[in-house]
């Protein structure tokens, strides 16, 4: 439970003959986490080389590149969820490859091409059409316009009055934006003109290289651009058809294509000899039976397979989560920290207890508890799994922790619930409607450090179990030492602190007969196990000494499970009391029309309000609940930096065998 | 004069008065309790805040554990907020 999957060392040796079908057995059964062969990494391994991939790798990555072109081009993504219906026989899929798939692929490739030269073309058009827009209204042939010898011919706008006094001739338009100008003047007053012009502000518009009138042309474009756009959207239909039509045999030729190539590949990871391979790897141990008689029924005997004992190997072996169901989705929260090693214990079941306590600790609100639970809810049939799906999980378990706790501290969007708290109270006196006398801050802290004590002693507990173990000798003895030094150090101060002061929801010795020196009973135990603890600790290491004033501060941090708390609340609180006693109730004494719309802003108010709230109070609960796992718990015994087993072999989505 | 002043002063000085003033003063010192303490936390998390956001950039996967190294400041605050409900409760 609170440990990895167990994993055994394999190491598969066979002859260079058998490669292929060890390969593909193993790819099949998605069980074997490969350890990768590296040249000159270890003595026994002198003399052998990284394998060379199988003779299909070349041909089949040719081939995926070209279906991932027309897959992107589609627009197709692999992660779509495959129906299990739709499942296509490998042996027909790769019949398809060789014989359907080249032709849908020219076919395809060919429409993609006429695309992009219809895309150009309609570009094309367009600018012509953009050319001869400005000459639309001029009733001149446009060949009249250009290719003079003694006459310069000026077209464009112009934003002044325009005054020459050489001989010209001009034609004007007057749209409604600005004026265009068709200026003749002889070759002898060109640079008059141009200096006319340029008072004028004149804005030259090219010449568009066309015969006849401008208005004919843009028709004639135009009915141009109709058909090309025409074609186009057949094009794009009938991509479309094939894509409907196809898609799951792209996906499912993709998936193949993709084994295809891991597998062929999988050589440059085993490390080869002569006429032989050796390659070694992980196994559930679980799994280990069937794993091996499926090469054996693969190979017909013809293979080696061997366990290793695991003391002997250096690696370690890879971790994969071991856990109830219930525990699954905080698998994400571990690996955002850090995967367990996999010597180390998988604290993953305990987060998974205690997050959602810790989140309902701080945000116990019947109200905020729903808007979360319903929230995850809803989400979860837009993420059909993965990481995503997980992190849903893990805020709908929160936000029932929150509901119960809200209805242990009586609270529901910051109104006090029909009975008075069961737990302690964290209604602030604000408003009108305030009674009582406010909430009891001091059983809440003295709660929270409760917590804080009883954690931070489990983790040290969990740590020398850790310590037992993977360490060995007198290091084992020692570090076991030092972390039952710790929790002597935190229990001695508390006995201590019970000797000496009366503390609510605390064990009061003070009462107790003094022995030595004014001190009772409960004060020598704890100053005995300080210098006990110390000592411990010290025989460690003596720089661990300096860290000694982290347990008050660890144990004080988790006061943060009532302050940040009790800022929501706050807020709850003062959202209400802004919206309905300051916005909502005068109004509602007398209504008027204007009050109506007064009302409806206070119901804005609180709306928005609880909803800013929510979100702050689920980021902070959150957040905050998950650094205590991963600041005050896990410095005490946990590692992390375990490998992920990532076993060679495909999940299945789009085909079968 | 200025003594005759603060003795008329002192003797028209309630019990209720010097009640209410410690009341004052009480929540006066939890709100510099948290103001200040949210402006160190602010300053801290303003170079974790920023060094969190470049390493994001580098690398999306370490998302998860500098959003949490943002937060670690927060203690402080925290701490402060402790301070100040003890006092005022």
């Amino acid at each position: 439970m609170l440990t990895p999957e167990g994993m055994t060392r394999v190491l598969i040796a066979a002859p260079k003959s058998q490669m292929e079908p060890v390969i593909r057995e193993i790819y099949r059964q998605n069980l074997f986490h490969i350890e990768e062969f590296v040249e000159k990494d270890r003595k026994e391994y002198e003399g052998y080389r990284i394998g060379t991939p199988l003779p299909q790798a070349n041909e089949t990555s040719r081939e995926l590149l070209r279906l991932r072109g027309i897959t992107n081009a589609f627009m197709i993504r692999e992660d779509e969820e495959g129906n299990a219906g739709d499942r296509q026989k490998t042996e027909h899929l790769a019949g398809l490859i060789e014989k359907e798939l080249p032709s849908l692929e020219k076919d395809v490739e060919d429409l993609l091409a006429r695309r992009t030269h219809l895309d150009t073309q309609i570009k094309d058009y367009e600018q012509k059409i953009e050319g001869l827009k400005p000459f639309q209204d001029v009733p001149l042939d446009l060949e009249l316009l250009r290719g003079y010898r003694s006459f310069s011919v000026f077209c464009g706008y112009i934003s002044r009055e325009l005054s020459l006094d050489v001989p010209h001739e001009i034609y004007t338009t007057d749209s409604k934006k600005a004026k265009l100008i068709i200026l003749v003047v002889s070759n002898n007053d060109r640079s008059a003109a141009e200096q006319a012009l340029a008072d004028a502000q004149f804005q030259a518009v090219p010449v568009p290289e066309e015969e006849g009138l401008a208005k004919t042309r843009i028709g004639y474009y135009e009915s141009q651009l109709l058909s090309v756009k025409g074609e186009l959207e057949e094009i794009n239909r009938r991509l479309d058809e094939i894509k409907k039509e196809h898609k799951g045999l792209f996906l499912a030729c993709n998936e193949l294509l993709t084994a295809d190539i891991e597998m062929a590949e999988a050589p440059l990871r085993f490390a080869t000899i002569g006429e032989s391979f050796i390659v070694e790897g992980w196994v559930p141990t679980t799994e280990l039976e069937k794993f091996r008689q499926g090469i054996h029924y693969a190979t017909g005997g013809k293979v080696y397979v061997y366990e290793l004992d695991p003391t002997e190997v250096e690696d370690v072996a890879p971790t994969e989560y071991h856990n109830v169901g219930f525990a699954k989705p905080s698998e994400l929260l571990m690996d955002t920290y850090s995967r367990p090693k996999y010597s180390e214990l998988d604290p993953t079941l305990l987060i998974s207890i205690i997050f959602p306590i810790f989140f309902g600790i701080i945000l116990g609100d019947v109200g905020y508890g729903i808007l979360l639970l319903v929230f995850s809810l809803a989400l979860r049939k837009f993420l059909p799994g993965g990481d995503g799906r997980k992190l849903l999980d893990v805020g709908r378990n929160a936000g029932i922790s929150s509901i119960i706790f809200g209805i242990l501290y009586s609270e529901c969007f910051g109104f006090a619930l029909p009975w008075s708290p069961i737990l302690f109270s964290r209604h602030l006196n604000i408003g009108s409607h305030a009674s009582g006398h406010g909430p009891d801050v001091t059983s809440l802290m003295m709660m929270a450090i409760w917590i804080g004590i009883l954690q931070i002693t489990l983790g040290r507990i969990l740590g020398i179990i850790n310590h037992a173990r993977q360490d060995h000798g007198s290091h084992k003895t020692k570090t076991i030492l030092a972390n039952l030094g710790w929790i002597m150090v935190l229990w001695g101060i508390l006995c201590m602190l019970w000797a000496a002061f009366p503390l609510p929801l605390m064990p009061d010795f003070t009462g107790l007969l003094p022995i030595v020196m004014g001190l009772n009973i409960s004060s020598i135990i704890g100053i005995v196990l300080i210098l006990l603890g110390i000592v411990f600790i010290a025989r460690e290491s003596a720089l661990e000494i300096v860290e000694l004033p982290t347990i008050l501060s660890h144990v004080l941090s988790y006061a943060r499970l009532v302050g940040v708390g009790l800022s929501s609340v706050a807020i709850a609180m003062v959202v209400n009391f802004i919206a309905i006693e300051l916005i909502i109730e005068p109004q509602l004494e007398s209504l008027t029309a204007f009050g109506t719309i007064i009302i409806i802003m206070g119901a804005l108010v609180f709306v928005i309000g609880h909803l800013l709230n929510t979100i702050l109070g689920v980021l902070g609960g959150g957040l905050q609940s998950l650094r205590l796992q991963y600041v005050e718990f896990f410095t005490k015994f946990y590692k992390g930096g375990g490998k992920k087993y990532a076993p060679f072999g495909m999940k299945k989505r789009f085909t079968e065998d | 004069m200025a003594d005759a002043a603060t003795a008329v002063a002192a003797t028209e000085m309630t019990v209720e008065m010097i009640k209410a003033s410690q009341i004052g003063m009480k929540a006066l010192g939890a709100g510099l309790a948290v103001g200040l303490t949210g402006i160190a936390t602010g300053i801290a998390e303003m170079a974790v805040g920023s060094a969190a956001v470049g390493a994001t950039a580098e690398n999306k996967d370490v998302f998860g554990l500098v959003l949490l190294l943002t937060v670690i400041p927060e203690t402080i605050v925290i701490f402060g907020l402790v301070v100040s409900l003890l006092l005022l409760f």
